[in-house]
């Protein structure tokens, strides 16, 4: 009985079947193909990587319901046993909830946070100093593409999708995500994908060292580990877009009555934009990276210019999609902020349409822009001018959203707890990677300065000083709606003040060697560049620890902190006007919307009305109890 | 899938109450819309292979089929068009049937997409068998790892399309759908309608231009 | 457009602005003032020696002096705000001015950026065709990238003999070069950060830049596009030298036939430390990669040959040559060092080699 219920133990064992399965279809065919040898590694492990972990999935049962569906047996819809949690197991089995799986969201990808933090920790030590420390060329190589893509793939992009999961419905007053069970799927869909990168390391020839760009054709020549990105990536970008179709539809079809897109909030809106891009790009990284498995697995020659392949056409493809996916990476983190400042200043935002129509702006521009990473690849040499102009006016929409912050700020009464410092250390930090990004737009500046160190400052400035601080506020400013517990505000404060100081520290001084002459992705540099190295490197070490802070703060918070009001934060949007941690249904009404969601300062002003203006009380069981083992 | 916004069932007791129905601030259907969306991603993917096909094609200038004499079955490939084609058709044929309760209309133009549909897979592998005998296998040049990738993908959006049927087809012989409620072969429908007009794009691009 | 002043009439908030502005507004810009300073006093370039590097260490500086403002004032902004509009006890309840907007901000604050986005564009264009365009009797030099040396190769048109092949860059001062990159492999990328410009080397393709060095010495050439292990070690020397320099090196490579294109013509006797020093028209030098002081070359990315040849038999040495990754050397990667020279070089050649590096070692 134990083994066929659906959860962890059966994915276990459909797992291991899923391998007997790929070894006996790939040495099956082979037979019958009369090649020889008739078991080959690569190709048994290349299926494995595809089988196994829809062979998992099935194992969670994550599909249990749609084939109930499929064969046309009765589906029980208004069964809710995999509907919230009432311990800390129901956090491990294929759960409904949207908060539920908005925490595994956001609590799977912070660990790949750490993984991906430690794996550049590593790779700070190799560089404290010139010459050969402790790990060889390839190690290295494998190490900073590995880093890139947990962090990339399985942080940024999956803990947004996290946050907006537990927050979006209750801003807008549903119930659910329009598509629990897609969703629980696309949240069971990135442990598979995290630790097939991460077990690329096991791989013979080592991890994957192609960057987190996988340029053809190096990708396509080297060891098997490659594939572990190759297929690691098309599981998460299946569950991004999954994610994204899921907050689009619920998003248009299931806002509370009254509230029109113009009093949405802007996460809402944030995440709204983002969708789109997920939907329209996503694709074509996959795709491009189905390329390189065909050319790897079935002598494709897609990229082979001897067979009249072409080999520019991989970067066009590849960063048609990642250039938006930065936008994707850094979108949901304006929404974060504007909820923060607005609630934190106590005003509403600055020109909230403008704020809406500026995200829609870079949503726009965002696809016209992709070959500013191939300033200098050869490619036709006309298509750089038209992309150096669209590159350098995204920073127009950008900065209207700058700009409306820091006229929220003016005249505000600026409550500087946590969450407050890390939205305006992102607004300060932000602007600087921006800056270096528009100086990379100036084509005679980026043929310098391509592949070199500042381009490794700016994706730091962007994507930690950007994306990771608004992660860190918007950890903090849901925490007690999250949890039902309040943090601690000193440590928090800490955690923030460690954070901002090194890393500055740590990639402030990238933008100089990089100018200086340091390409990136090199284990080894002229002596020149030691001292500032060595000084990187033990700043980056402080910046590790600070995030130690912030670990214990959240563990023993979650664990033993105070516990929380309603509404903390004295905050209008929804989510804060039902009990912390929300009712397992979020509502018993959906409640009526009257007005926007800022209107801080306007006496009496509410955003939502419940019916018969109580507030839903916390049922019994709902709590979300952490961990406690 | 299917929205548990649009499920409800009142318990008495608090914990199992189920949630509250969902405001519908939309007329089209979250299905509908997300099969739209869905089809949006797909039509995506599509164009990744057809940007690949531009820049083998256009942009490195390697000239088209009959490469080194091997040269695509136009005719063949032409009257498979048809083929798919007219499934589309059927499968109108079978919605209308199910919208006006008429199930052997239903059942009758599920099985005949079905069939016909499957008429089209086999004819598709049927011509990979005959080019890699020729020795037109993706292998052997960028001209062929484009016309195996674009047909080829589509192939596996038809076998797609075939599964989703089959499950649509199971369940009207099991006697689901009324003209109130036959999502489950509207939404199919919609998606082998795409299939069908991807197929018109690929079978243009790759066989006649 | 959601620009309302609800509080339009509240003169007593007009003036509490004013007064708020015009200290803001000093201080932005004598911060920026400060910040301009300091970004140009910064030395960010390594030595210009192109005629290149000037105007893009100018447009450098113009994009310094435009952002720096940028920067500083949203700092200045966040910090004033911070000082002055925080939460003083008793505040607690108290709520900011309902302001929902201000029309005319919001298009100033969009048109300005616009404007000065556009400039800096048209500014960084007009580089662009300056350091692009095409100059007088300009020298065509081959670049060929491989995993992971850079080979180098005069035509005709230069050495006015036959084409040379070799692991050196010379170039006389002054003389505009064209610089056409390929491919044997992967991509690579040939920059030379002292003359700032870069390209990528694509196989199959035929990338290239223009470059007029002006100014002599040892600059080193980079790869800036991972191509894998060895892509750190991926570096060379660019030497400009004066005219005469130039023609001495030039005639001094003529002199040797062997090393000219394609193979030894059988029969010529091979010199063992000429294909150390240049390779043959298809092998790499060895000196691209090894330091043998008696062949005078410096390469780093394989061991140091003064050391590594000592007590080795002919036989050893040509075992590392014909399958370098039978045994590798401590400290260095697999796979780094070409496995194809039993291929690439003629027996006689092999021989020659071996012959010498067993002198060489004694
Ligand atoms: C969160 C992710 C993120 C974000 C938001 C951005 C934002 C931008 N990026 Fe960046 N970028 C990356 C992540 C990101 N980038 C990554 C990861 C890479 C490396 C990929 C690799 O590995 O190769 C990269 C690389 C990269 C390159 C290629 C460099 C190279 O490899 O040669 C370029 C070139 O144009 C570029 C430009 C820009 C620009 C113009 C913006 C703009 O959107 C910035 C706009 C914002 C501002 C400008 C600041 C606020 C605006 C104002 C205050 C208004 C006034 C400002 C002015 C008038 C200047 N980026
Ligand atoms: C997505 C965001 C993201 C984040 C958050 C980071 C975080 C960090 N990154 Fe990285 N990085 C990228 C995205 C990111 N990076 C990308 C896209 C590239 C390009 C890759 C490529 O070229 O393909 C890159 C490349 C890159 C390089 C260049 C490699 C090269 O080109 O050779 C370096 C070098 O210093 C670096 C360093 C760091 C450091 C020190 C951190 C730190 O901020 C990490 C801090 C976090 C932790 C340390 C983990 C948590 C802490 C603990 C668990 C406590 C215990 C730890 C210790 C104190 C040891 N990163
Ligand atoms: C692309 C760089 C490169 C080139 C070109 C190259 N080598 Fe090497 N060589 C290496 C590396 C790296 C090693 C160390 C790894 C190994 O032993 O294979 C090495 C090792 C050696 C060794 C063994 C040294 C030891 O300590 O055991 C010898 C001898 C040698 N090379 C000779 C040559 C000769 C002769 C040539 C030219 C015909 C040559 N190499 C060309 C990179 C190169
Ligand atoms: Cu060649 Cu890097
Ligand atoms: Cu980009």
């Amino acid at each position: 009985m134990r083994l066929r219920a659906p959860g962890l133990t059966r994915a276990g064992l459909f797992g291991l079947l899923g391998l007997a399965f790929s070894y006996a279809l790939v040495c099956g065919l082979r037979a019958i193909g009369g090649d020889d040898p008739v078991l080959q590694g690569d190709a048994v492990a290349r299926v494995a990587m595809l089988a196994v972990p829809l062979f998992m999935l099935v194992g969670l049962g994550a599909f249990d319901y749609w084939f109930y569906w499929a064969a046309g047996r009765p589906t029980r819809p208004e069964d809710h046993s995999s509907h919230g949690a009432h311990s800390w197991r129901d956090y491990f089995r294929v759960n409904t909830d949207h908060k539920v799986i908005g925490i595994q969201y956001t609590v799977t990808s912070f660990f790949f946070l750490f993984v991906g933090g430690l794996l550049a920790m590593l790779m700070r030590a190799e560089l404290a100093q010139p010459g050969r420390q402790f790990v060889d060329a390839d190690t290295y190589n494998g190490l900073f593409s590995v880093h890139a893509s947990i962090l990339i793939f399985l942080f940024i992009i999956p803990v947004f999708a996290g946050l907006a999961n537990f927050v979006i419905p209750l801003m807008i007053g549903a119930p659910d995500m329009a598509f629990p069970r897609l969703n629980a799927l696309s949240f069971w869909l990135l442990p598979l994908a995290g630790t097939m990168m991460l077990l690329s390391f096991f791989a013979p020839g080592g991890s994957f060292a192609t960057g987190w760009t996988a340029y053809a054709p190096l990708s396509e020549t080297s060891p098997i580990g490659q594939e572990f990105f190759t297929i690691g990536v098309q599981f998460a970008g299946a569950s991004s877009i999954a994610t994204a179709l899921n907050f689009l539809v619920t998003i248009i079809t299931m806002r509370a009555p009254g509230m029109s897109f113009f009093r949405m909030p802007l996460l809402v809106w944030a995440n709204f934009s983002t969708s789109l891009l997920v939907v329209i790009a996503t694709p074509f990284i996959a795709a491009s990276q189905f390329f390189i498995l065909l050319d790897r697995g079935l002598g494709f020659r897609f990229f082979d210019s001897g067979a009249g392949g072409d080999v520019l056409m991989y970067q066009h493809v590849f960063w048609f999609y990642s250039h938006p996916a930065v936008y994707i990476m850094m979108l949901p983190g304006f929404g974060i902020v504007s909820e923060i400042i607005a609630v934190k200043a106590r005003k509403p935002i600055f020109g909230y349409r403008m704020m809406a129509f500026s995200l829609l702006a870079i949503v726009v521009l965002g696809f016209t822009v992709w070959a500013h990473h191939m300033f200098v690849s050869g490619m036709q040499s006309w298509i750089r001018i038209p992309m150096m102009i669209t590159t350098a006016v995204i920073a127009v929409p950008t900065g209207i959203k700058i700009f409306s912050w820091l006229a929220t700020l003016w005249r505000g009464v600026l409550r500087l707890d946590t969450p407050m410092l890390f939205a305006l250390g992102f607004l300060t930090m932000f602007t600087l990677g921006g800056i270096s990004g528009v100086m990379f737009a100036m084509i005679p500046i980026d043929i310098h300065t391509s592949d070199t160190y500042f381009v490794v400052a700016h994706i730091h400035y962007v994507l930690f000083g950007g994306s990771v601080f608004t992660i860190f506020a918007g950890v903090y400013y849901w925490f007690p709606k999250m949890t039902g517990r309040m943090f601690d505000e000193t440590l928090g404060r800490l955690h923030f003040w460690m954070t901002f100081v090194f890393f500055n520290l740590s990639f402030g001084p990238m933008h100089w060697i990089g100018v200086k002459g340091m390409p990136r992705r090199v284990y080894d540099y002229s002596e020149g560049f030691a001292g500032w190295n060595l000084f990187i490197t033990v700043a980056s070490f402080c910046l590790g620890l600070s995030m130690l802070v912030f670990v214990y703060n959240i563990v023993a918070s979650w664990r033993g902190g105070p516990r929380a009001a309603a509404n903390p934060w004295r905050a209008l949007t929804l989510e804060w006007q039902v009990s912390s941690p929300p009712p397992i249904f979020n509502f018993d009404h959906i409640p009526t919307v009257v007005g926007g969601p800022y209107e801080y300062g306007v006496p009496g002003a509410v955003h939502g009305v419940f019916k018969g203006g109580a507030r839903v009380e916390q049922p019994a069981g709902a709590a979300v109890e952490p961990s406690r083992e | 899938m299917e929205a548990a916004a649009l499920t409800h069932g009142a318990h008495a007791h608090d914990e199992h109450h189920g949630p509250p129905p969902a405001n519908s601030s939309s007329r089209v259907e979250p299905q509908l819309l997300g099969m739209l969306l869905f089809i949006i991603s797909e039509i995506m993917v599509f164009g990744a292979f057809f940007t690949a096909y531009f820049f083998i094609r256009v942009v490195a200038g390697s000239d088209w089929f009959p490469v080194d004499d091997f040269a695509l079955p136009k005719v063949v490939a032409g009257v498979n068009t048809a083929i798919l084609v007219s499934s589309s058709l059927t499968m109108h044929w079978a919605l209308e049937g199910a919208k006006r309760g008429n199930r052997a209309h239903l059942r009758a133009g599920l099985v005949l997409t079905l069939l016909l549909g499957a008429t089209f897979l086999f004819v598709q592998i049927n011509e990979y068998v005959n080019l890699t005998q020729e020795g037109l296998t993706p292998k052997v040049l960028a001209q062929g790892s484009v016309f195996y990738g674009l047909t080829g993908l589509h192939g596996a959006h038809v076998f797609i399309g075939l599964l989703l049927l089959t499950f649509a087809t199971v369940r009207a012989f099991r006697g689901h759908f009324t003209p109130e409620e036959h999502r489950g072969v509207e939404v199919p429908g919609i998606y082998w309608h795409f299939v069908d007009v991807m197929w018109i794009l690929v079978y243009s691009s790759v066989y006649l231009l | 457009m959601a620009a309302r002043e609800e509080d339009t009439g509240n003169i007593q908030h007009r003036q509490k602005d004013r007064a708020a502005v015009l200290p803001m507004v000093l201080i932005v810009l004598f911060s920026s003032a400060v910040g301009i300073v300091l970004g140009l006093l910064i030395d960010w370039f390594p030595t210009p020696a192109s005629t290149q590097a000037d105007p893009i260490d100018t447009l450098w500086d113009v994009l310094v002096i435009a952002s720096v403002p940028v920067f500083v004032g949203v700092q200045a902004f966040v910090l004033y705000c911070v000082w002055r509009f925080r939460m003083r006890p008793g505040q607690e309840l108290q709520d900011g001015p309902p302001i929902h907007g201000n029309t005319r901000l919001e298009v100033v604050w969009t048109v300005i950026p616009a404007v000065l986005i556009l400039g800096l564009c048209t500014y960084a264009y007009f580089v662009l065709e300056d350091i692009e365009e095409a100059k007088a009797n300009e020298w065509r030099i081959n670049v060929v990238g491989q995993q992971f040396t850079w080979t180098f190769e005069y035509p005709e048109a230069i050495t006015g003999g036959k084409p040379i092949r070799t692991a050196q860059l010379y170039v006389p001062k002054d003389q505009p070069v064209h610089f056409y990159v390929k491919s044997q492999d992967v991509l690579h990328d040939f920059w030379v950060p002292a003359w700032r410009m870069k390209i990528d080397a694509v196989p199959g393709m035929e990338t290239r830049y223009r470059v007029t060095p002006n100014r002599t010495g040892r600059f080193s050439v980079v790869c800036a596009e991972l191509c894998g292990i060895g892509h750190a070690y991926m570096r060379q020397t660019a030497n400009v030298v004066s005219r005469e320099d130039f023609d001495r090196w030039l005639e001094e490579k003529k002199s040797r036939g062997g090393t000219a294109g394609g193979g030894t013509a059988g029969g010529e006797e091979v010199d063992g430390k000429t294909l150390f020093a240049e390779g043959n028209g298809e092998a790499t030098a060895c000196g691209a990669c090894h330091t043998l002081s008696d062949a005078g070359t410096s390469g780093t990315t394989g061991p140091d040959l003064d050391e590594a040849l000592r007590g080795m038999t002919a036989d050893e040495i040509r075992k590392q040559i014909a399958d370098p990754n039978s045994e590798i050397a401590e400290g260095f990667g697999e796979g780094i060092m070409p496995d194809n020279y039993e291929q690439l070089l003629s027996p006689e050649e092999l021989d020659a080699l071996v012959k010498y590096l067993e002198g060489v070692s004694k």
